[in-house]
């Protein structure tokens, strides 16, 4: 409990730290709210040119983004340091987290607390509204608690995939391109129903590279999506398993890399 | 605490680096993508000693020697590649946060101030990261305050802060938690005379009423002999010396050199035996000391009563001019035994 107000001290010194350069907080902002804005009015002028893309309609390719980006707020909100990890360890920067006593992990991640994440909430919640309202979900009791269980996997997916490239950088020392690739480019593929594409791409995004998770095979279920199972139904409920079992990988990969640790210069 | 008998314990520590050979240019390091070519460099070959608690010691070694493996394989930062260390009785690199709670880092090279932040904040920020309850930490803080002169600077954002009031800043960061181990790693770097003199009055203070350990690695040679009974001395990953900084001056004690002004230039050049003549210019002469069965002063009075000297100075040998030339090997000590 102590533990956790001081990451939360933490974390809201970084926010006000940022707030000092006012300007590049709210530019920022709007960078974000721009950003997604596009993308999704990109995806809904191809919905809207082909009514439907491999049988998923307007309103179920809204839940799917929806799923994605609601889940990749929180992502974004914890995780954002490391994505810029790198150049902690260049700069030698990370050598303060290991000589004070909490986790060094828990002081990198929230000493660049993400409060202009924001965007996503917004934007996620309403494709995840209209989304569930135009595919005409019903709701039933199981569905409403799961789906929270889904955005926190969703968010263990995504935390877990971060984690893994950056641990890299202890060894690599610089990542930078690994992370835009992995991280963002990745993120691409899963904005369309993994059933779009071929088998080898269906295989690697289910069982190598497991994103399809976040977003693909939950939303099957909440749409009871039945006529198009990849591999086997039960992936369709396995999200919150997945995404412990691999923020647990993730965690060790960490722990190993920080052993690895070169540190910088003098 | 307290039954502990060593604050910090190397035993044998070894830190290896693997370094990649990358070539020349963009082809070179395209290369050295898919080679397996590396190369591994002892940064710290086999350091053992043992600290008390309460002691200043100072460990010295030129660039490259290891100062600063050794300090963070201490401070829990690496990991070492074999051996172990111990610091208030805890591995440093396997329990970091327990090792946190115990020791002060100072690197003279970084800042662990909040950079956004006015400085204040930065002391508030770690009085709840180190857990320190509220009114031990306003004692503190008065007292360091006090000493370091941070009074004005307490409301100024850190990025604004000079190097020197950087680094004294930096220094009471260190103490909030008031532990009972110090590390500073070039904590003088870049700073002025005075200043360098403000910090070297408050870290001679602070190992004398607190009893904190300190150990502090440094080019600078003055921080050496003014704060530094014990001295380390590294070379190429291995200590070379181990002892009391004086003990380190009385050995080349015999290397005082003469300095005098001759009222006219006596003739002869070999004045007194005891007494060889190294350098001379018009009526000055220097003369270096060396064992008679009579002392120094006697060598001086037998030449003062014999020529007509105008002045007369005796220059000890700084650890300075010790440490340089045992880097530069004019002079050899001997073996080095390994502390337990």
């Amino acid at each position: 409990m102590e533990t956790l107000k001081i990451y939360l001290l933490l974390a809201l010194t970084s926010v006000r730290a940022r707030m000092e350069y006012k300007g590049t907080f709210f530019v920022f902002l709007f960078a974000i709210v721009f950003f997604y804005f596009a993308q999704l009015g990109v995806l809904i002028v191809v919905i809207a040119r082909f009514k439907e893309i491999h049988g998923w309609t307007m309103g179920e390719m809204a839940f799917l983004y929806g799923l994605l980006t609601f889940s990749q707020g929180f992502t974004t909100l914890f995780f954002n340091a490391l994505i810029n990890f790198d150049q902690l360890l260049i700069k030698g920067e990370f050598d303060r987290a290991l000589v004070r006593p909490l986790s060094p992990l828990g002081q990198v991640v929230f000493s660049r607390f993400e409060a202009s994440t924001i965007a996503h909430f917004v934007i996620g919640a309403a494709a995840l509204y209209y989304g569930a309202k135009l595919s005409g979900i019903v709701w039933t009791p199981q569905k409403a608690l799961f789906l929270p269980l889904v955005i926190i996997g969703g968010v263990l997916i995504q935390g877990a995939v971060r984690m893994f490239v950056t641990a890299v950088a202890f060894w690599t020392l610089r990542n930078s391109s690994l992370v835009h690739t992995v991280v963002f480019s990745s993120k691409e593929f899963i904005v369309y129903p993994v059933s779009i594409y071929r088998w080898g791409v269906q295989f690697f995004l289910t069982f190598l590279f497991p994103v399809a998770f976040i977003n693909f095979y939950p939303a099957q279920y909440f749409l009871q999506k039945s006529g198009e199972n990849l591999f086997h139904p039960a992936l369709q409920v396995l999200t919150p398993a997945v995404g412990l079992v691999l923020f647990a990988l993730s965690l060790l990969a960490w722990k190993t890399g920080i052993n690895h640790y070169q540190s910088a210069g003098s | 605490m307290g039954t502990i008998e060593y604050a910090i314990e190397a035993h044998h520590l070894k830190k290896q680096f693997t370094v990649s050979e990358s070539g020349k240019g963009l082809w070179g390091s395209v290369k050295a993508l898919f080679s397996a070519k590396t190369r591994i460099v002892d940064a710290v070959n086999g350091v053992s000693f043992a600290i008390r608690p309460g002691e200043f010691v100072g460990y010295v070694g030129e660039n490259g020697a290891g100062k600063s493996t050794t300090i963070k394989m201490l401070t829990g930062i690496l990991v070492p590649s074999s051996g172990t260390a111990r610091v208030n009785g805890v591995v440093p690199y396997e329990d970091r946060k327990k090792n946190g709670m115990n020791i002060g880092v100072v690197f003279g090279q970084r800042t662990q101030l909040w950079w956004d932040l006015p400085v204040r904040e930065t002391y508030e920020m770690l009085r709840v990261i180190y857990r320190v309850p509220k009114n031990g930490f306003d004692e503190t803080m008065k007292k360091l305050s006090a000493a370091l002169d941070l009074g004005p600077l307490m409301e100024m954002p850190v990025r604004k802060l000079s190097l020197g009031q950087r680094m004294r800043c930096d220094i009471a960061a260190s103490l909030v938690h008031r532990p009972g181990v110090l590390f500073l790693d070039e904590p003088t770097i870049g700073l002025d005379v005075l200043a360098k003199e403000n910090i070297r009055t408050f870290l001679k203070d602070l190992n004398k009423t607190d009893g904190t350990t300190i150990i502090l690695t440094t080019h600078d040679m003055n921080d050496i002999e003014q704060l530094c009974r014990r001295l380390i001395i590294l070379d190429k990953g291995i200590v070379i010396y181990d002892g009391a900084t004086e003990d380190l001056k009385q050995r080349f004690v015999h290397d005082k050199l003469i300095e005098v002004e001759f009222h006219e230039p006596p003739d002869g050049l070999a004045l007194v035996p005891e007494l060889l003549v190294v350098r001379e210019s018009g009526t000055k002469k220097w003369l270096k000391f060396q064992n008679g069965n009579s002392g120094i002063a006697a060598a001086i009075g037998k030449l003062a009563s014999m020529y007509p000297v105008k002045d007369l100075s005796v220059r000890e040998p700084s650890v300075e001019s010790i440490i340089r030339a045992i880097y530069e090997k004019t002079v050899l000590l001997p073996e080095h035994k390994d502390a337990p």
